[in-house]
């Protein structure tokens, strides 16, 4: 590649490219901080899915339970490195290249944060590769191995945690030399109930689509069954953990809005509303796949709740439908309000009443999410009637897709955290502008 | 001397006995048959009877220095902080055997839930207890307003606000709650009211239903009696049922799967049940005297109405609720309110829609999933809301 450069008459910059070249340092951190957060959501997700999965075989005395979660820690034992390697990559490379100045100031700000999380890292770790592969030394001595998954669960989540104090302290930051106000700030108690739970839910619908995958591709009986039921668990798991998000979601939304107003209005009726509404209607896609998802494998083996569930799928269309309306046609609600569009036609405004931002959108995740609820209800009441391995390929298709739409429901999520802030780093603190150039200089001669 | 004594005692119970059939009461109370598995689950009944009657003691204690008027409510409280020791000790008591009460009561119902405690024929049961969590809510909520400090004062405006929202009748409701448009001297003395003796002249014969209903069908029914027991499983053989003590009438000697009716191993409720009850009421209320003694009960300013910098901040046990509220736009208020009068509806119902002889929580998901995504959701709007007050 670098014998290439002379003949393309390009060079590679003598160092990190900083100051006038501010797109791409963004465009880069962005990049590099999404592929993170989908790697390590997944990899968090596992050590506490994981274990879970691993007691409810246990307590329900099924195999295929123990099968499931034993793939999820082989899962995790091979993707950590990469997971790791990553992580390494955007803390020590892009951040330190391009905001060095905003990295070293908030290491000192968030020590004690990042020194428990390092340490709650390398006991993830240790416990992840020890769950794995004691799974058949340990068999006859399942207790104590499920203790050791749930230690796996708890590290998993202090790691989370200590990792959502320094985010949440970006966005809402409180008098750094309080330890105490620094860990609760703000939007630490939302964003760690937000993410905590978006892993879980993450993690289910990778499983979901994995297993579909693997169920398209398996050639006996015995796996076309287990896997059609690890699809419909997985899913089942992820949509389940996902109808507590749009509570979780409109919770952090209103400490933003109460602690840092001018992101909270750029994301909800400024320049990002438009993707606000995408996010909204992503949810809704994600339900609405889900639900398609339950109709027809309760129809596929003739077992009751089908027709209510179409009932339901078609409730959700309409529910998404009004959700997508968007805010407003122009880029800002002064430019609306400038046009005199924000009043609904009967006050003498032009603007259609149910594109507006506020309630519907409130009235279309609560429709939402009590339609979701009721749908994985009537799924699981039909279940008794289904016969694992007899799906057909469109739902494992459906199944795919649902993993598709969250992992751009988790991409988009960061676009609009990250970019309400912008172009703050520390809300009201630090600037991207304000990095010092850190370049070695020579030694001056004496 | 001692044999005296005795004398004197055994005459006396004998007298009793004679006329009032003591002894055969004492057998029926106490010689009960009870299962030996999920015992120390069954503390927490118990638990929540002893301290629903020390709130009652502590209650009739506090109505002897408080003054039910919206001049005098906040001055007898302050009286007593300032110099009544003891009447400050039995409010802090009063205040924390509340919290303590409402934490146990929440237990018992989800213990109850999860194990399947509420299916055919203890139904009754269910509906009875769903009733007495609601009132003891209820009891919590107006004993809130009575210390008519600043926190009282707020509370009660937002609590008979959220009255309002309740269609076609909510302004009636208001209108009738505060005896008037507005808060006043009817609100404090009808709170009182209702607090003091319509609340407790519906919860105290509740309370002796689902006594009675206990006692005619026992302390069974529970999944945690049966776990392990004769269900054939995926690559386990059914276990042979083990050989009985005697059980009395109406309790059969082999258990039946269709009525779950007894477990595999019972005692006595006395000494063995009575003994783990105690232990556990014992260090409860140790827990509520402890925080009486070291915390006390809160009395902040007297209620200012014209005030405009006073926060108020609701009690822990209506933060998700409040969480909620904050949440949505004013418009959507009637409809979030649909929630909790929804919740308590399908708590009533839960017996006759869960009908299937299943207990095992794990392999009943219908009902489990929805149950635990609901506690979920009251956990977690609860830390949403305890956050969001921390950095008020």
């Amino acid at each position: 590649m670098i014998h290439l450069l002379p003949f393309l008459d390009v060079a590679l910059p003598s160092q990190a490219p900083q100051g006038g070249n501010l797109i791409a340092a963004r465009a880069a951190i962005g990049v590099g901080f999404s592929i993170h957060i989908l790697l390590a959501g997944l990899v968090s997700g596992s050590g506490e899915l994981g274990p879970a999965i691993e007691f409810l075989g246990y307590m329900r005395q099924r195999r295929r339970y123990d099968r499931l979660a034993h793939g999820i820690a082989r899962f995790m034992t091979y993707y950590f490195s990469v997971s790791a390697t990553v992580a390494i990559l955007v803390m020590t490379v892009l951040l330190v290249g391009f905001w060095g100045h905003f990295w070293s100031v908030m290491v000192r700000i968030a020590w004690w944060p990042l020194v428990i999380e390092a340490l709650a890292f390398i006991m993830q770790v240790s416990l992840a590769y020890l769950w794995y592969y004691t799974w058949d030394p340990l068999r006859n001595f399942k207790a104590l191995h499920m203790a050791m998954g749930g230690l796996l669960a708890i590290a998993s989540f202090i790691q989370v945690y200590m990792i959502d104090i320094v985010a949440s302290y970006m966005l809402t930051p409180t008098p750094p030399s309080n330890p105490i106000r620094l860990a609760l700030n703000p939007t630490s108690y939302p964003l760690t109930v937000h993410r905590t739970v978006g892993n879980l839910a993450y993690v289910g619908f990778a499983v979901a689509g994995f297993c579909a995958i693997k169920f398209l591709r398996a050639r006996t009986v015995e796996d076309r069954a287990f896997y059609d039921w690890a699809g419909s668990f997985g899913l089942l798991w992820g949509v389940g953990m996902t109808l507590f998000q749009p509570i979780v979601g409109y919770s952090y939304a209103k400490e933003i809005q109460l602690h840092t107003y001018a992101s909270w209005y750029k994301m909800m009726r400024g320049s990002l509303s438009t993707v606000f509404v995408w996010q909204i209607t992503l949810l809704g896609l994600m339900f609405l796949v889900a639900a398609f998802y339950f109709t027809r494998r309760l129809r596929t083996d003739g077992a009751p709740g089908h027709s209510l569930l179409r009932l339901m799928t078609g409730g959700l269309v309409l529910a998404t439908l009004l959700a997508a309306l968007p805010h407003h046609l122009a880029w800002t609600l002064d430019d609306v309000a400038a046009a005199g569009l924000d009043r609904p036609f009967w006050q003498g405004g032009l603007i259609n009443p149910l594109g507006a931002m506020i309630p519907w959108k409130v009235l279309a995740l609560m429709a939402y999410t009590l339609l979701a609820i009721a749908a994985v209800t009537w799924y699981v009441r039909g279940l008794s009637g289904v016969r694992w391995g007899n799906a057909g390929r469109g739902e494992q298709r459906l199944l795919i897709v649902s993993t598709i739409l969250t992992v751009a429901m988790i991409v988009t999520m960061g676009f609009i955290r990250e970019n309400g802030r912008a172009p703050d780093l520390i809300a009201g603190q630090m600037q991207i502008q304000q990095q010092q150039d850190v370049s070695p200089q020579p030694t001056p001669a004496r | 001397m001692i044999s005296e004594l005795r004398g004197w005692a055994s005459s006396a119970y004998n007298w009793m006995d004679e006329r009032a059939s003591v002894r055969s009461l004492l057998r029926k109370g106490l010689y009960e048959a009870v299962p030996v598995r999920g015992a120390w689950f069954y503390t927490l009944g118990s638990a929540t009877l002893v301290l629903i009657l020390l709130q009652l003691v502590t209650g009739i204690f506090l109505t002897l220095l408080y003054v039910p008027s919206v001049t005098e409510a906040w001055q007898s409280l302050n009286y007593v902080r300032q110099h009544d020791a003891f009447g400050s000790i039995v409010r802090g008591i009063h205040l924390w055997s509340a919290y303590v009460l409402l934490f146990v009561i929440g237990l018992h119902m989800v213990r109850t839930f999860f194990s399947g405690s509420y299916k055919r024929p203890r139904e009754l049961n269910w509906v009875t207890g769903v009733g007495l969590f609601v009132l003891v809510l209820a009891m919590a909520i107006t004993g809130a307003f009575l210390p008519w400090d600043q926190a009282a004062y707020w509370t009660a405006v937002v609590v008979t606000n959220i009255a309002s929202y309740t269609p076609i009748i909510g302004s009636f409701l208001r209108a009738l709650w505060r005896g008037g448009d507005t808060m006043g001297p009817v609100t404090l003395v009808r709170t009182f009211g209702i607090h003091v003796w319509l609340l407790p002249a519906i919860l105290f014969p509740l309370i002796g239903a689902h006594l009675a209903l206990l006692r005619k069908h026992g302390e069974f029914g529970s999944y945690v009696n049966y776990r392990g027991a004769y269900r054939a499983r995926e690559g386990v053989e059914t276990p042979p049922a083990p050989t009985q003590r005697r059980i009395e009438p109406p309790y059969p000697a082999v258990p039946t799967d269709e009525l779950w009716a007894a477990p595999l191993e019972t005692e006595d409720f006395y000494p063995y049940q009575t003994f783990k009850d105690g232990l556990v009421s014992v260090v409860l209320v140790a827990v509520v005297f402890l925080l009486a003694v070291t915390i006390g009960a809160p009395l902040e300013e007297a209620a200012n109405p014209a005030t405009t910098s006073y926060t108020p901040v609701p009690e822990w046990f209506y933060l998700p609720l409040d969480e909620l509220l904050v949440l949505v736009p004013q418009q959507l208020i009637p409809l979030v309110l649909v929630l909790p009068a929804g919740g308590v509806a399908l708590l009533l119902l839960l017996p006759f829609i869960d009908r299937d002889a299943e207990r095992n929580p794990f392999e009943r998901p219908a009902v489990m999933i929805p149950g635990a995504f609901a506690v979920l959701f009251v956990v977690i709007l609860t830390l949403l809301g305890s956050g969001r007050l921390f950095n008020l």
